[in-house]
C-alpha cells in the first residue's frame, strides 16, 4: 500500500516527458523553464521601456531588489561588488519564479528536478572559480588549496568540489520536500488543510532564492578577499 | 520485512528532524538575544541568521532524499 501512495505522490511532483524532439526526450521541466523565460524576458521589455524617475508600480519592487543586492555586495566586497550585481540579481529573479511557478495551475516547478538545480549549481561554481583565476592570477588561484599550510590541499580541494553538490542538493531537497508534503496532504485532505503548508512553501520560494544568492556572493567573496 | 524498512525510512527522517530542529531552537535564540540587545544590527543579524538556517535545514533535507531514496527501492 504504501508504495502505491507513494507513486500517487510522487506524480504530482515528478516532471513527465512530453514529447521527443529528436532522441531527446522534453520534460515538463524544460517546457515549464522555458514558459518562464518568456515571462521575464515580456515583464523585463515592457518594465524597461516605461522607466521614469519617479518610480511607478512593479519599478518600486524592483529598484528596491537592485538597491537590497547593491548594498549586500558592497557590505562583503567593497566597491567593486557591484559589478556581479547582474550575476545576482539574475540566478535571484529567475530562481524566484521557477520556484513560484508552482502557483501557476498544472504546472510542475522546475526546480524540484535535480537537473535544474545541478545546473545552477555547477555553472554557479565554474563562474565563482573563473573569478578567482582572474582575481588572484592562475599562480594565486592554485596557492589558495594550500593555505594555511600544504596538507591542507586535500580538505579545500574537497570543499570547492562539494560546493555545488550542497547548492544544488539544498535547492533540490527543499523544493521538492515542500511539494511532496504539500501533495500528501492533498491526499489525505483534499480540502483547506494544505493551505498553510502551501503559504509556508511561498516563504520557502523567496527564502531559497534568496541563499542561493547570498551563497553565492559569499563564495565570490572568499575569492577576492582571500579566506 | 518490508515493515523493518518502512520504519528505517521514518527513523532516518524523525532523528534528523530532531536534531536539526535543536540547532535551529539554538541559532534563532542566540540571533533574538543579539537582536535584542543591539536593535541597530538587526539586518546583519537576520541575513546571517537565514544563511545559518538554510545550512542547518540542508542537513535534514539531505536525510529526506535519502529516505524517499530508500522508500522508492523498496
Amino acid at each position: 500500500m504504501g508504495l502505491e501512495a507513494l507513486e500517487h505522490v510522487l506524480e504530482h511532483v515528478r516532471p513527465t516527458v512530453l514529447f521527443h524532439l529528436g532522441p531527446v526526450p522534453i520534460t515538463t521541466t524544460v517546457v515549464n523553464t522555458w514558459i518562464i523565460m518568456i515571462i521575464i524576458f515580456v515583464l523585463g521589455y515592457f518594465i524597461s521601456r516605461r522607466i521614469s524617475v519617479m518610480p511607478r508600480g512593479i519599478q518600486n519592487l524592483l529598484e528596491m531588489l537592485v538597491d537590497f543586492f547593491n548594498d549586500l555586495l558592497e557590505d562583503t566586497m567593497g566597491r567593486e561588488g557591484r559589478r556581479y550585481i547582474p550575476v545576482v540579481g539574475t540566478l535571484f529573479l529567475f530562481i524566484l519564479l521557477l520556484n513560484l511557478s508552482w502557483f501557476i495551475p498544472e504546472m510542475k516547478p522546475p526546480t524540484t528536478d535535480l537537473s535544474t538545480t545541478a545546473g545552477f549549481g555547477v555553472v554557479t561554481i565554474i563562474l565563482v572559480q573563473l573569478i578567482g583565476i582572474k582575481k588572484q592570477g592562475l599562480g594565486g588561484y592554485i596557492k589558495h588549496f594550500f593555505q594555511p599550510t600544504p596538507f591542507l590541499f586535500p580538505l579545500n580541494f574537497i570543499e570547492e568540489l562539494v560546493k555545488p553538490v550542497s547548492l544544488s542538493l539544498r535547492l533540490f531537497a527543499n523544493m521538492f520536500g515542500e511539494k511532496t508534503v504539500v501533495a500528501a496532504l492533498f491526499l489525505m485532505f483534499p480540502l483547506f488543510i494544505p493551505v498553510p503548508v502551501m503559504v509556508l512553501g511561498v516563504i520557502m520560494g523567496v527564502i531559497q532564492a534568496l541563499v542561493f544568492s547570498l551563497l553565492t556572493v559569499i563564495y565570490i567573496s572568499s575569492f577576492i578577499q582571500g579566506h | 520485512m518490508d515493515g523493518l524498512a518502512f520504519i528505517g525510512v521514518a527513523l532516518a527522517v524523525c532523528f534528523a528532524a530532531f536534531g536539526s530542529a535543536i540547532a535551529q531552537g539554538i541559532a534563532t535564540k542566540g540571533a533574538m538575544d543579539g537582536i535584542a540587545r543591539q536593535p541597530e544590527a538587526s539586518g546583519d543579524i537576520r541575513t546571517a541568521l537565514i544563511l545559518a538556517l538554510a545550512f542547518i535545514e540542508a542537513l535534514t533535507l539531505f536525510s529526506f532524499v535519502i529516505a524517499i531514496l530508500l522508500w522508492t527501492k523498496i
